[in-house]
C-alpha cells in the first residue's frame, strides 16, 4: 500500500503542480530576469545590469517599501488585538453564532475589494453617509478622515480582517479546555492563563494569521489609492506605475523582486514552522 | 454537624434548564480521608465534582470548607486541586515547568521552586533527571505521576480526582491504584475521588458514597457497602448478586414465592405486613444434597458453567429466574447441563433489604 | 472557568458590531445606487431607480458581465478538477514530497496579487501571447486553484482510507475507486470549492487588471470609474454584483439543505 500511495500521491499532485509551474513559477523567473535588464527595455535579450536596483536606492523607492511594510506591520498588530476576542469567542464561547459569523464574514469576502473600499469613501467622505447625515441633523460638519495615512491602515485592517480571524480561531480551538481549566484550578488569574497557556498553545494559528495579514497588506494597493488618495505611495503602487506609466519593465521587475524576496522569505519561514496537518484538523 | 468535617455540602442542587442533575445533596467529608464517589454515568458525580472545584455554580445550597463558605469563590482562589481524566498537562512545558507552574503563579523564587519540584519528584518516585523531560516523551504512568506532583505542589487542602485511571490498561491501573493509596497515606491529604468502578473504590477508599440520579444512595465503608447494601441498586452495583422477594404476613410468618424456608428462621427488620429483598452473594450459595440442610433452599436446572480464572460461576435456572453460584476452582461441581440441582444458604450469610411499603 | 453571563453578552455584541462594520460600506453603496443625483451626497434628496434601468440596457455592461461570467465559469471548472487531485495529494496519500507540496502550494495565496498580475503580463508578452480574457483565466487559476485545493483538503482529512482499501481488497482498480468512492465522498468539499472559486474569480480585480488586455471584467471597469470619470452606474453595478453573489450563495445553501432533507426522508422510508 505504501508504494501505491507514493505513486498516487505524486500523480495527483501533477495537475496543480503544472498549473503553478506554468502560471506562477515561470512568470516569477521572467520577473527575476527582467529585473537585471537595462532600463526601459521590453525584451529579455539584453546584457544584464543592476541599474534598476541602483534606482531603488537612489530615487527613494525604498521609502515606499518602508511605508508599505510599516503600515502592514501596524495593521497586523491591530488585527491581532481586534480579532483575538472574536476568534476566542468563535472557538470557545459561541455555539450556533459561530456559523452565522463565519458565513457573514466569508460572504463579505466575495464582494469585490473595490466596491467595499468605494463604500467606505461614500461613508466617510464630506457629504457622505456619516458626515452628510450628521450635518443635516445637527448643522455641524467635520472634515473627512480620508486621504491620510491612518485611513490607509484602517482600510488594511478592514480588508484583511477575515484572514486573521479564521486562522486565529483555528489556533485557539487547538487549546484543550482541560488544560485551561487546570491552569485556573492551580491558581492562575485570567491574564496568566492568557499569556502562559492560551497564547503559547494557539501559536500556530497566531503565526498563520499574522503572516497572511502582513504579507497581503504589504502588497496591497487599493487602500492607499482609493482611501488614502496616495498620501503615501505603497510599493505595489510604484511597481504598477513603473510598468504602466513609466514603461520601465526592468525597474518594475526589480522593485517586485525586492518585495517578493522579503515576503517570500517571511512566508516560507512562517509556513515551515507550522504543522499544517494539525491546524487543518487532521483526524488520523 | 461533625466538627472534624473538612468539607461540608448542604442541600446542594444543580439544575441545567429543566433537568435537575443534583437533587439536594448533603455530605460531610472528614479531614484526611480517602473518600470515593461511585456511580454510573449520568448519576451526577462529574457535576458534583465540578461544583466542588469551582468550575460551575450551584443552583441552590452551600459548600463549606471548615467554617468558611466557598461556593462563591472562583476556582483559582480555592485551596483545592483537581487531577483531570485527561491529566491536562501543559504540552509546551517540561516536567519541571509543569510541576512548578502553581509555584511560579504564587511568585516563589526559582531556587525554592526547584527544591520543591525535586522533593515532589522523589515523593512520586520519578527520577530527578526527569525535570527537563518533555511531556510528550513520558509514558502514561509517568504522566500520571507528573500530574499528581503538580497537583500537590502548592499544598492544597483537598485533592479531587476525576476518573483518572479509566483510560488505562488493567496492569497499569492496578499498579496506580496501590500507589494512590500509598500516596494518600504518606501525604495525609484529603482525597475526593470519583469513578464508575466500585472495585477501584473498594481497593483505595476509607469511605464510599454510591450515587444514583443526583443523590446519594448509601455512604459507608467498603465492607458495609458490600455486605449490607441499603437498596437493590447498591446491591446490584457490585455485580453478581442474588435477590429474592420475602414477605411477612400480619402474623409475622415469613414466606417467599421461590425459596423454601426452614421453620423458625427469623429475619429481623422484616415487620408483619412488610416485604423486602433477601440478598445473598454467589460465593455463599452451596449445592445441597438435601432440602433440609439449609435455612433457605430451592431447586433448579444447571444452565451453564463459566470459568473465571480462579473461580467458576454456575447459573441455575429456577422459577424465580437465574441464580448465580460461585465456587473455587478446586471445589468444582460434578454435574452436567440440564441436570436438576438443589441449592441453599443460611440466614447468617444473607442480608435483608427492607423495601418501603 | 465558565464564561460569565456579562462577558458572553459583550462578546455577542462585539460580534454583531464587527459584522455591521463589515457591511456598512455596502449600505452606503446601496443608498448611492438609488439616488437620483448624478453626483453623490448624503442625505439623499431624491430617490430613483433609473440607474438600474440604464445598467440593464447598457451594452457595455452586458459585455462586462459576459466577460466576467465566462472567466469565472472556466476558472471554477478547472479549479475544481485540479483541486480534487490536489487535495488527495495534500491530505490523503502519504508520499515523499507531501509536506513540501503543502507548503509550496500555499505560496501563491500569500503573494501580492498586483505583483503577480504584472509578472504574468510580462510572461505572456515574452511568449508572444496577447492578453485577453483567456489569459485572465490562467491568472485567476494561480491564486484560486490552491484555495480550492485547501477547501477540498479539509474534507479529505476526515476521509477514512479504510474505505478505499476495502474496495481495493474487493478487486476495484484505481480509477474505479476514485470515481465510485473518493469522488462522492469529497463532493461536498468540491461544491464549496466551486462556490468559492466562482465568487473569488467574479470579484477579482488585481489579477484581471493586468491580464485581460483589451477585454474588461466588471471589477476592472468599476475601478477605472472610481479613480477617474465617476459614473453613477458604479454603485448600481456594485449592488447588482453583490446581490447576484448573495443570491448564488443562498441558492447553493438552499439546494444543499433540500438535498439533505430529501436524503434523510428517503432513508427514513427505507
Amino acid at each position: 500500500m505504501r508504494t501505491l500511495d507514493r505513486k498516487l500521491g505524486l500523480l495527483s499532485s501533477l495537475p496543480l503542480a503544472v498549473v503553478l509551474v506554468v502560471s506562477f513559477l515561470a512568470p516569477l523567473v521572467v520577473v527575476a530576469i527582467f529585473s537585471v535588464m537595462p532600463q526601459k527595455v521590453f525584451s529579455l535579450t539584453n546584457m544584464p545590469d543592476f541599474s534598476s536596483y541602483a534606482v531603488f536606492f537612489d530615487q527613494g523607492y525604498y521609502k515606499s517599501l518602508l511605508w508599505s511594510l510599516g503600515m502592514a506591520l501596524v495593521s497586523t498588530v491591530i488585527l491581532l488585538v481586534v480579532c483575538w476576542p472574536l476568534s476566542y469567542a468563535m472557538a470557545k464561547v459561541f455555539k450556533k453564532f459561530t456559523l452565522v459569523l463565519t458565513i457573514a464574514v466569508v460572504m463579505s469576502l466575495f464582494v469585490s475589494e473595490n466596491i467595499r473600499l468605494f463604500g467606505w469613501v461614500l461613508t466617510l467622505m464630506k457629504g457622505g453617509l456619516i458626515e452628510g447625515h450628521i450635518r443635516a441633523w445637527t448643522g455641524v460638519g467635520f472634515d473627512s478622515p480620508l486621504y491620510g495615512v491612518p485611513i490607509i491602515v484602517f482600510g488594511l485592517v478592514y480588508v484583511y480582517l477575515p484572514f486573521m480571524l479564521f486562522p486565529l480561531a483555528q489556533g485557539i480551538a487547538m487549546v484543550p479546555d482541560d488544560t485551561r481549566q487546570a491552569a485556573y484550578d492551580l491558581g492562575a488569574t485570567r491574564w496568566q492563563v492568557l499569556w502562559q497557556i492560551e497564547v503559547p498553545l494557539a501559536a500556530p494559528g497566531i503565526v498563520v494569521g499574522s503572516l497572511l495579514s502582513f504579507v497581503l497588506a504589504a502588497g496591497a494597493l487599493a487602500e492607499s489609492k482609493i482611501l488614502g488618495g496616495q498620501a503615501v505611495i505603497a510599493i505595489a503602487d510604484d511597481i504598477e506605475t513603473a510598468f504602466t506609466f513609466g514603461q520601465n519593465w526592468p525597474l518594475g521587475s526589480a522593485l517586485s523582486m525586492i518585495l517578493i524576496v522579503i515576503i517570500g522569505g517571511l512566508a516560507l519561514f512562517g509556513v515551515s514552522k507550522v504543522d499544517l496537518d494539525a491546524i487543518m484538523g487532521r483526524k488520523r | 454537624m461533625d466538627s472534624s468535617a473538612l468539607l461540608r455540602l448542604r442541600g446542594v442542587v444543580k439544575k441545567f434548564g429543566d433537568f435537575t442533575a443534583l437533587k439536594g445533596v448533603d455530605l460531610d467529608i472528614v479531614e484526611g480521608e480517602f473518600f470515593t464517589i461511585v456511580g454510573p454515568s449520568g448519576s451526577g458525580k462529574s457535576t458534583l465534582i465540578r461544583l466542588l472545584v469551582g468550575m460551575d455554580e450551584l443552583t441552590e445550597g452551600s459548600i463549606w470548607l471548615r467554617d468558611g463558605r466557598i461556593d462563591e469563590t472562583p476556582a483559582n482562589l480555592r485551596p483545592t486541586c483537581m487531577v483531570f481524566q485527561s491529566l491536562a498537562l501543559f504540552p509546551h512545558m517540561t516536567v519541571g515547568q509543569n510541576i512548578e507552574f502553581p509555584l511560579k503563579l504564587r511568585k516563589e523564587a526559582p531556587a525554592a521552586r526547584r527544591a520543591r519540584a525535586e522533593e515532589l519528584l522523589d515523593l512520586l518516585r520519578l527520577p530527578r533527571s526527569y525535570y527537563d523531560k518533555r511531556i510528550s516523551q513520558c509514558s502514561g504512568g509517568e504522566r500520571q505521576r507528573v500530574a499528581l506532583a503538580r497537583a500537590l505542589a502548592f499544598d492544597p487542602e483537598i485533592l479531587f480526582f476525576d476518573e483518572p485511571l479509566s483510560a488505562l490498561d488493567y496492569r497499569l491501573r492496578k499498579t496506580l491504584e496501590k500507589e494512590l493509596k500509598d500516596l494518600h497515606a504518606r501525604t495525609g491529604k484529603t482525597f475526593v475521588y470519583i469513578t464508575h468502578s466500585l472495585e477501584e473504590a473498594m481497593v483505595m477508599s476509607d469511605r464510599i458514597a454510591i450515587m444514583k440520579e443526583g443523590h446519594f444512595e448509601q455512604i459507608a465503608v467498603a465492607d458495609e457497602i458490600y455486605s449490607a447494601p441499603v437498596s437493590r441498586f447498591v446491591a446490584e452495583f457490585m455485580g453478581e448478586v442474588n435477590l429474592f422477594g420475602l414477605r411477612a404476613d400480619d402474623a409475622g410468618l415469613i414466606t417467599s414465592d421461590i425459596l423454601k424456608i426452614r421453620a423458625g428462621v427469623a429475619v429481623d427488620n422484616l415487620d408483619p405486613g412488610g416485604h423486602g429483598l433477601l440478598m445473598v452473594r454467589p460465593e455463599y450459595v452451596r449445592f445441597a444434597g438435601d432440602e433440609r440442610a439449609f435455612d433457605f433452599t430451592l431447586t433448579g436446572t444447571l444452565h451453564g458453567e463459566y470459568a473465571l480464572g480462579s473461580r467458576i460461576q454456575y447459573e441455575i435456572e429456577t422459577t424465580g429466574g437465574m441464580v448465580t453460584v460461585e465456587k473455587l476452582r478446586e471445589d468444582r461441581l460434578n454435574a452436567s447441563e440440564g441436570e436438576q440441582v438443589t441449592i441453599g444458604f443460611d440466614r447468617a450469610v444473607t442480608h435483608f433489604i427492607r423495601e418501603a411499603t | 472557568m465558565p464564561t460569565s453571563r456579562s462577558t458572553r453578552i459583550v462578546l455577542y455584541v462585539y460580534g454583531i458590531l464587527v459584522i455591521a462594520f463589515l457591511y456598512l460600506p455596502l449600505v452606503s453603496v446601496a443608498f448611492a445606487s438609488v439616488s437620483r443625483a448624478r453626483y453623490l451626497s448624503f442625505p439623499i434628496k431624491r430617490y430613483s431607480t433609473k440607474w438600474y434601468g440604464e445598467a440593464v440596457e447598457s451594452s457595455t455592461v452586458s459585455e462586462l458581465l459576459t466577460t466576467s461570467l465566462t472567466v469565472a465559469v472556466l476558472v471554477t471548472v478547472i479549479s475544481v478538477v485540479v483541486a480534487f487531485f490536489g487535495a488527495l495529494a495534500f491530505a490523503r496519500y502519504q508520499w515523499r514530497y507531501r509536506t513540501t507540496f503543502q507548503k509550496l502550494i500555499l505560496l501563491p495565496i500569500f503573494f501580492p496579487q498586483t505583483v503577480l498580475g504584472l509578472a504574468l503580463l510580462m510572461w505572456f508578452n515574452s511568449l508572444g501571447i496577447i492578453p485577453s480574457w483567456k489569459t485572465a483565466v490562467v491568472a485567476h487559476l494561480v491564486w484560486i486553484a490552491p484555495i480550492a485545493t485547501l477547501i477540498v483538503s479539509i474534507r479529505a482529512y476526515s476521509f477514512d482510507p479504510a474505505l478505499e482499501e476495502a474496495a481495493r481488497d474487493m478487486g476495484a482498480g484505481t480509477w474505479t475507486i476514485l470515481r465510485e468512492i473518493t469522488l462522492p465522498l469529497l463532493m461536498p468539499g468540491m461544491v464549496s470549492a466551486a462556490l468559492f472559486a466562482f465568487l473569488l474569480s467574479w470579484g477579482n480585480f488585481p489579477l484581471s487588471l493586468f491580464t485581460t488586455g483589451a477585454d474588461s471584467t466588471l471589477p476592472e471597469w468599476l475601478y477605472a470609474k472610481m479613480v477617474s470619470g465617476y459614473s453613477p452606474l458604479v454603485p448600481t453595478l456594485g449592488v447588482m454584483s453583490v446581490v447576484g453573489s448573495f443570491l448564488l450563495i443562498l441558492t447553493a445553501l438552499a439546494v444543499a439543505w433540500l438535498l439533505r432533507t430529501n436524503r434523510e426522508a428517503r432513508a427514513a422510508q427505507n
